[in-house]
């Protein structure tokens, strides 16, 4: 395969550079710990919940914590240099903690959604071999099942007011232990089970930490699990290096509206690879401040961290931002301090982009990435007018192709599955050569996105290229209509998939759900009466079916395969 | 009667309730609740125009004495109190629109309760010495719009303290209560025995006839179910405490006794009879959201 000339150099702003610098640090522990000396003071992270009750660390605090739990992981939990540690919690101040120890110990972090069940925790567990397990205390009730199917040896518990001064945290606990009703039992389990404070102080006591000397760029940092769209989650083995490269990439993405001055918000989750590198690493990098949110939601739990913080820039998915406009308070008074926000983890509707930016006065950045691309891999460059629907130009260091099924570069202009290849790409899967193979050939990840580039080199997406539907040979890109289908006023989120039909092999059903600002009532005739208007008539929905919600992902991605799934047992021995 | 130690301290569990209540919202969550002031305003209507209609025919079909009528008449007219929060968070209400309509319906009172017992009061026939000096009433909730707004300050510069005083707040709100039962009700064990069973009747249904009532002019009006609970409750909820305080504030020790024994029974009988509510609009919002999952399940046309 050939490098393409990279058309799209133009379109960076004069002062980036074509390659990417070397990175400045060997590996994220050299990064987080001349963060934590360079701007001590400052302070670094802030975990807001629901009611605006709230904790916050230095910069200085992150260093000594997270010293402290390094000490803790090497000396008391004897973890070795590449070991693993699996981290499951929510946004919150434990969080980075947890995760800065990790790398400081030389160790590989595994970040694991809290929401797991038992089940997927002992699939991700014994994959990745973790030794010591940093879970949510919220979920304390799974460990008795998980464990014991496992080689972690060590289970540390953190809560989300974990930090909180103590009055803040007394009562947050208190509420989750006696009003919610959520904080369970902790059980009686065969390994040693400590709270993160305990942890700490274990870990204070032992000889400092230097254990990151040792660690190069090529060092495994992060194993992260993805389910893809087939089979069991993969762990995409991610290196210091690639983080560090992927992070000054989202820099770029920035441009010059990102500073230590700045104050991002987290709602998406760190353990999700686009709030781990663009949120927390990036900002870290900067000196900045991450205003964390356990749980976007409802999205509601977000009104007070917006309301009390300067916030400059969000991080977010389509349905947050939908989300986002939808609810009043934040309609009526958007945050004034808001410089930008970058989208990603799925398509970014123009609808919605559009009243972002009636709303809030401001951009969104629409970037794209993968999590086997740490993940960030193109950006729409904040200096340039917006081009609907584009997913921008590729990052610094980054080459891109476009090739058809034989793998053959397709001509200019034409829609082929998106390649990609820079140093944010991974390593592969962990343990899972064939299918390292299959995604990752000569240094390119197969993406499975299905592009067109334009003349200046700007990519749009088409769709997942497993998403597409066959209708009659046409090829129909679901994303297409669901973009006409948010134009809807009366429709809050859409959905589309392709299900088996008689008559023209695949046909395209639509799933809506119904805006509850708007008095009127979706209908399956006006939807389909709109898209009529909008799109060639093989394009248009031959089933509507309104539902009260769509199956969502930990960020927010509505999941099309979940429908895909309920369809094909709707449909099994139909057709 | 309550003794001028008890009345201090009732005066100051009601300034640290009203912080709480302040302290439970930000002024810009009073501004954003104005840009759509369709569920507050039904819910005034329901407090101030309702309620003290209702307390008002009560009060003449059972032929109360005038004592008495004034503390029906006192209930009737008073603010939401501020348990009404925790019944609304309870009953799977929304409890914005409950933290709302409280602080709502205490702003208002300052005009709206004076009005209402002058009109009521005198349509009653009562003057002389049970005539509540309207001013009286007036500076009593004006000195209590103080700490509601310096709670609301508070929540703004600091969330965490904020957050706390309206935590202190709500344990206050049931504390206050237990406070005057246990102060007085075993000083007038007799009168209670003496009490006829028509006082017990008007007490207890003011404040479940103005939940019935609520509900179905919220329904009436076009709140969904939800709303309509939650401002039902909110109606029938009076501020009880705040009635005492008014009394004790207003009469002289040899009349508090009489006019005291309704918002005092009453304080006491809201409890019970939103515990029943409570469980039973839980019940309803259950099934409702039962009944929206199987909706959801829909079928291929």
């Amino acid at each position: 395969m050939t490098v393409s000339n990279r058309p799209w150099l133009a379109a960076y702003e004069p002062e980036i550079a074509p390659e990417l610098p070397q990175p400045n640090y060997a590996s994220l522990a050299h990064l987080i710990s001349h963060s934590c000396t360079t701007y001590a003071k400052r302070r670094a992270f802030t975990c807001v919940v629901p009611n605006g009750m709230n904790g916050t660390l230095t910069y200085k605090q992150v260093g000594a914590m997270s010293d402290a739990f390094a000490s803790f992981l090497r000396h008391h939990c004897k973890l070795s240099p590449g070991a693993r540690v699996a981290v499951q919690l929510p946004n919150g101040l434990g969080y980075p903690v947890a995760a800065f120890g990790v790398f400081k110990a030389g160790g590989v972090l595994v970040n694991t959604n809290p929401l797991y069940t038992p089940s997927e925790m002992v699939h991700q567990f014994n994959d990745s071999g973790a030794e010591v397990l940093v879970i949510s205390d919220l979920f304390a009730d799974k460990l008795e099942e998980v464990i014991a199917q496992t080689g972690i040896k060590h289970v540390v518990l953190a809560g989300v007011p974990e930090f909180f001064p103590r009055i803040p945290e007394t009562i947050v606990r208190g509420v989750q232990k006696f009003w919610s009703r959520s904080l369970p039992p902790v059980p009686a389990l065969n390994v040693p089970v400590l709270r993160l404070r305990d942890a700490l102080k274990m870990g204070r006591g032992l000889e400092d930490v230097t254990d990151w000397d040792t660690l190069s760029s090529d060092d495994l940092a992060l194993l992260q699990y993805t389910g893809g769209t087939t089979g069991v989650a993969k762990g995409a083995m991610l290196t210091h290096g690639n983080i560090l490269a992927n992070l000054e990439q989202v820099k770029v993405m920035g441009g010059q509206h990102m500073s230590g001055e700045d104050c991002v918000l987290t709602a998406l989750p760190l353990y999700h690879i686009f709030a781990f590198t663009a949120n927390l690493m990036t900002f870290f990098d900067l000196g900045a401040r991450n205003i964390l949110v356990p749980s976007p939601r409802p999205v509601q739990n977000i009104q007070r961290a917006l309301e009390n913080y300067p916030v400059t820039w969000i991080t977010g998915v389509n349905t947050l931002f939908n989300g986002l406009m939808n609810e009043e308070w934040f309609a009526a008074y958007p945050p004034k301090t808001l410089k930008a926000a970058i989208a990603g983890g799925t398509a970014l509707h123009q609808a919605v982009a559009e009243r972002w930016q009636d709303v809030t006065g401001t951009r969104v950045a629409e970037g794209y990435g993968l999590t086997e691309t740490s993940p960030l891999v193109s950006f729409n460059p904040l200096h340039l007018a917006v081009r609907a629907g584009s997913i921008g130009v590729p990052v610094p260091g980054t080459d891109v192709a476009l090739v058809d099924d034989a793998a053959e570069p397709v001509e200019q202009g034409k829609p082929g599955e998106l390649l990609v290849k820079g140093p944010q790409v991974m390593r592969g899967y962990w343990n899972r050569p064939e299918d390292t193979a299959q995604t990752l050939q000569n240094g390119w990840v197969f993406t499975g996105d299905v592009a067109v580039m334009d003349e200046d080199g700007f990519l749009t997406i088409v769709d997942r290229k497993k998403d597409m539907v066959l209708v009659s040979g046409f090829n129909v890109y679901p994303n297409e209509i669901e973009d006409c289908l948010s134009k809807l006023d009366t429709v809050l989120e859409a959905a589309v998939i392709g299900v088996p039909d008689r008559a023209t092999g695949e046909a395209v059903r639509a799933y809506v759900v119904q805006n509850p600002d708007v008095p009127d009532h979706v209908t399956k005739e006006s939807v389909i009466a709109h898209c009529r208007k909008y799109l060639a008539a093989y394009k248009v929905p031959k089933s509507v079916i309104l539902r009260d919600e769509l199956p969502k992902s930990p960020i927010g991605k509505i999941l099309r395969k979940d429908l895909k799934a309920e369809a094909r047992a709707e449909f099994a021995g139909k057709v | 009667m309550l003794t001028e130690l008890e009345t201090t301290l009732l005066g100051v569990m009601m300034m640290v309730i009203m912080l709480g209540m302040g302290a439970s919202m930000t002024p810009r969550d009073f501004r954003i609740a104005f840009r759509k002031p369709k569920g507050i305003l039904v819910g005034l209507l329901s407090q101030f125009a309702v309620m003290p209609f209702l307390g008002f025919l009560l009060a003449v079909l059972l032929g109360l004495p005038p004592a008495l009528v004034v503390g029906l008449l006192l209930i009737a007219c008073m603010p939401g109190g501020t348990t009404s929060n925790i019944f609304a968070y309870f009953s799977k209400g929304v409890l914005a629109l409950s933290i709302m309509m409280t602080t709502v319906s205490t702003l208002a009172a300052v005009v709206m309760v004076p009005l209402l017992l002058s009109f009521y009061g005198g349509l009653a026939g009562i003057s002389g010495d049970y005539a509540i000096p309207a001013g009286n009433v007036a500076q009593i909730l004006v000195v209590l719009l103080v700490p509601t707004a310096l709670g609301m300050v508070l929540r703004k510069m600091n969330p965490n303290v904020g957050a706390s005083i309206e935590l202190i707040g709500s344990f206050m709100g049931v504390a206050v209560i237990v406070f005057l039962i246990a102060t007085w009700v075993p000083r007038n064990y007799q009168l209670l025995l003496d009490t006829p069973a028509p006082v017990y009747a008007a007490t207890i249904s003011i404040g479940l006839v103005g939940m019935l009532f609520g509900y179905w002019v919220a329904r009436g009006l076009g709140q969904d179910t939800r709303r309509s609970r939650t401002i039902s409750l909110e109606t029938g909820i009076q501020n009880g405490p705040l009635a005492v305080l008014v009394i004790t504030l207003s009469f002289g020790a040899a009349m508090q006794q009489e006019v005291l024994l309704i918002p005092i029974l009453y304080s006491l009988f809201i409890v019970l009879t939103s515990t029943v509510i409570t469980l039973w609009y839980r019940r309803s919002s259950t099934r409702e959201a039962l009944a929206r999952d199987a909706a959801k399940l829909g079928t291929a046309p």
